[in-house]
């Protein structure tokens, strides 16, 4: 067997995109995603028009349309090696243009590269890399293929591989132990139905006024009894931090972690951890951003993000059975791995998981939920970590890496689960796409552009938790 | 005592008697063997008998119980027992409690004990995992699911502002090791004996929590100390120079917690030993400027420093600069732990340092302060707490 010969042949000539690009697919992708962008669609500006959104374009080139012999045999000849399974492991797409409804995608593609035998993770396997070139035209308006122009390069990279023998239980999301419980009373149970409901609720005296925490049945200030519960705005500032190397208790990860002690734009402090960076990136006086985080099917804690400027407010989804089969069934992607717990269990996963186009959407979606919808997209790139199985729930968050010239940005996402990092990338966009958004841009830069309506729409639409102090927590 | 007048305790007990085991890291005996074995030594060393004792004072935290003791020590009957709360922050109070019982006539010779196998049995520094939902585990209960588990982490929250307020690092804990490692490394009862540190090994000893090295936490130790109190009159008596209690004081500052004082001012300080200072000074008469040597409650390095500014030794800010270039070591400017202190010697809960301060005032230390006449001796920080100023007879 010699993979590497395979390197530079094409593997697809003259596809075509079996569906012309249609407002059905791109609902069932905005509901699969939780996805509320009005500028997909055409609830945006009056007069224009919807878009595609970005992240599907790979969603238009599936159904193995002019997919080459030699792409083809290249499978079956690592299959009869024996590496039979096949994960994705990362999205590169740049987007020359947005795709527009009516539009026909045509594409071409070639193997890239094909690694040398690697071993990984998941076992020993071969990475191939593929690259696509996608053009489209107007088929509704009456245009020809010959008026296609170029929409986006598309590289994929997959890992087929022979599995590890597998050691132990398999690695699902209730693996492992857990964290300590919560000590719950009748003083503090307020506290933790608040949590269950989302809010960090501190106690303030109806008598003196003072804002306390953690929680009491009497005020320290004044004595009296008498108080009510308060939501905190999410708004915060790291008071104090500590990094703990040992001991390390299993449920804490495998690398030293961060706790913070926050104080609260009300005034009260708080110990908590500060999640979605590096132990090391926390620093005292930063500001940060309330978020929540589940732990297990029990635990669900108060978690600080950090904010500012720089900062995309957090973002929870979670991993249900329903947006893992229905984000591949809207990428039309029918792997089985991805749609049959049965079948997934006999190729060695535990559990179906999360397939790439899903979390590319989602990476999408995070990211316009914060520009807004005028913004143009001009690449995704993605890697893949720890896969992402019912039960789970992946908490995204994000950076500002570089200010451009034109309103040009580039973002760092990263989405965590409870096994680490399910989805690490780059997206680079462009927020002064249109004259409108000149207005938008400034927000931008202030951090502020992820309004309520936003999140609170997605929620309603897909019954998706975003987080709530995403919206709570900004007065812009 | 009060928190507002001077009390009237000075000056009419001493402890008369100190004793302990071996500190070890594995006693191979039980904690009630450890009790009783250094309530005898504490009595051999004060001249007594367990026949004269009538009363006893432990810990809540201890597991050998007053009454057991007792039985097991051959005591007889008790007219005075007692525990107090807190874990090391109950130290100096056991001698209080005992001071004031002796003082009063409840009792006329009282022992004061603390032993366990910290080390070899349950240690303090593994972790928790689960509180009852009383008050008192719902205190400690908020920082655990997010992994303050130990007492390095709620000690390092505290450190980790102090530095920052000050714009310090966290090398200035290394003089504070140092110092005690100087001093253990001459005692030969000491677990560290014979092996000082330089700031070098303080800087590159592995992180336990930051800003916390492993150099900057105590061991956990199995052994027990005990020290024998009474009348300052008997004491007269009795074979040693007694080291007069002339003032003892407990401390808890507003909206205290037990060890996780997070949401109060600004973490820089040690109200609660600001209370015991107050009163220690106020009782006495006496004042940083008349103290000859210290010993702080030092189960982590930052507290050092802190007390250190709680106690007026210097301002508020300055403990790194008063501690540097052997400044709490024997000859500088203020020698501190001089038995080598918990990091060194071993961590006994505070009780060991109790009897260093008594040594001291009988000149008898292995690193002899020349004619110390006054030691202040502190307990747990970061709890509620106690202090005492112990003085030479007269």
């Amino acid at each position: 067997m010699n993979p590497e010969a395979y390197q530079g042949l094409p593997s697809t000539v003259a596809g075509v995109g079996l569906d012309l690009v249609n407002a059905p697919m791109i609902r069932h992708w905005c509901e699969a995603m939780g996805d509320a962008n009005p500028a997909y669609t055409g609830a945006g500006p009056a007069g224009a028009e919807p878009i595609a959104p970005p992240a599907m374009l790979q969603a238009w080139t599936m159904g193995q349309s002019g997919r080459s012999a030699h792409f083809d045999a290249l499978m079956r000849e690592l299959d009869a090696a024996g590496y039979a399974s096949v994960v994705a492991t990362d999205c590169e797409q740049q987007y020359a243009r947005p795709l527009r409804i009516g539009e026909r995608v045509l594409f071409d593609s070639d193997i890239e590269s094909v690694s040398a035998k690697k071993r990984t993770a998941l076992g020993t396997g071969y990475f191939i890399t593929t690259r696509m070139d996608i053009r489209a035209y107007d088929e509704a308006a009456g245009e020809k293929p010959g008026d296609a122009t170029p929409v986006g390069s598309h590289r994929f990279r997959i890992l087929k591989f022979q599995p590890a023998e597998r050691s132990g239980r398999p690695q699902g999301v209730d693996a492992g132990p857990l964290r300590p419980r919560p000590v719950v009373n009748r003083d503090n149970a307020g506290y933790w139905e608040g949590v269950a409901a989302g809010e960090l609720r501190f106690q303030r005296c109806d008598d003196c006024g003072t804002a306390r925490f953690p929680w009491l049945p009497g005020c320290n200030a004044c004595g009296s009894a008498r108080w009510h519960p308060e939501a905190a705005s999410g708004a915060g500032e790291v008071y104090s931090k500590v990094v703990v190397h040992h001991p390390l208790p299993p449920a804490f990860g495998a690398e030293p972690y961060a706790v913070a002690l926050v104080e609260l734009a009300e005034g009260v402090r708080i110990v908590a951890n500060v999640v979605g960076t590096t132990a090391d990136a926390v620093a005292i006086g930063m500001p940060v951003r309330l978020g929540f985080r589940r732990y297990d099917d029990e635990l669900m804690l108060p978690v600080f993000h950090l904010a500012g400027p720089d900062r995309l407010p957090p973002l929870r989804v979670p991993v249900t059975r329903t947006l893992i089969v229905s984000g591949a069934i809207a990428s039309r992607d029918y792997q089985e791995v991805h749609h049959d717990a049965e079948l997934a269990r006999a190729k060695g996963a535990p559990d179906i998981f999360m397939n790439i186009l899903t979390s590319n959407g989602l990476v999408g979606r995070y990211v316009t939920d914060w520009t807004g919808p005028d913004v143009r997209v001009e690449s995704i790139a993605i890697r893949l970590g720890v896969p992402a199985y019912p039960g789970d729930e992946l908490q995204f968050s994000g950076e500002v890496t570089e200010r451009g010239e034109n309103g040009r940005l580039v973002l760092a996402i990263r989405g965590t689960g409870r096994l680490g990092v399910h989805v690490s990338g780059t997206v680079k966009v462009r927020v002064n796409a249109t004259d409108e958004a000149a207005g938008q841009a400034t927000d931008k830069a202030t951090g502020r552009a992820t309004d309520t309506a936003t999140g609170q729409a997605t929620d309603k639409a897909t019954g998706q938790a975003t987080d709530k102090a995403t919206g709570k927590g900004d007065p812009a | 005592m009060s928190l507002h007048r001077a009390d009237t305790l000075g000056g009419r007990a001493a402890v008369v008697g100190i004793g302990a085991t071996e500190f070890s890291k594995d006693s191979g005996r039980s904690e009630l063997k450890l009790a009783v074995e250094a309530v005898h030594a504490a009595l051999d060393d004060a001249g007594l008998t367990p026949a004269d004792v009538d009363g006893l004072v432990t810990f809540t935290m201890d597991t050998s119980p007053e009454i057991t003791v007792a039985q097991a020590a051959g005591i007889g009957e008790l007219s005075f027992f007692s525990r107090v709360h807190y874990g090391g922050g109950a130290a100096c109070a056991t001698v209080q409690q005992a001071a004031m019982a002796v003082a009063t006539g409840v009792a006329e010779v009282v022992v004061c004990y603390r032993a366990f196998n910290e080390r070899s049995g349950h240690r303090f520094g593994s972790g928790l995992q689960a509180r009852q939902p009383s008050a008192e585990g719902v205190s400690m209960g908020w920082t655990m699911p997010p992994g303050l588990l130990t007492p390095a982490s709620w000690v390092a929250l505290h450190a980790a502002r102090y530095l920052h307020t000050y714009g310090l690092s966290p090398d200035v804990f290394g003089p504070v090791a140092v110092a005690d490692r100087r001093h253990a490394a001459a005692n030969p009862a000491a677990y560290f004996y014979r092996r000082p540190i330089t700031l070098a090994d303080h800087a590159a000893s592995r992180w336990i929590v930051e800003p916390l090295r492993l150099l900057d936490c105590c061991q956990e130790t199995d052994g027990g100390q005990a020290l024998v109190v009474t009348s300052v009159e008997r004491a007269r008596d009795l074979r040693h120079a007694p080291a007069v209690v002339a003032a003892a004081a407990q401390g808890a500052g507003r909206a205290q917690e037990a060890m996780t004082s997070f949401y109060r001012d600004d973490l820089t300080g040690l109200p609660e030993l600001g209370v015991v200072a107050r009163q220690l000074w106020r009782s006495s008469g006496l004042g940083p400027g008349d103290v000859d040597t210290a010993v702080l409650y030092d189960h982590f390095t930052p507290f050092v420093l802190m007390q250190l500014e709680e106690f007026g030794f210097c301002g508020r800010g300055e403990a790194a600069a008063f501690a540097a270039d052997g400044g709490l070591e024997l000859g500088g400017r203020l020698p501190v732990n001089t038995h080598g202190g918990q990091l060194g010697e071993a961590y006994l809960h505070g009780m060991n340092g109790i009897a260093e301060g008594v040594r001291q005032l009988r000149g008898s230390s292995v690193n002899q302060v020349a004619e110390a006449k006054t030691v202040l001796v502190t307990a747990g920080t970061g709890v509620p707490t106690s202090g005492l100023v112990l003085t030479c007879d007269g």
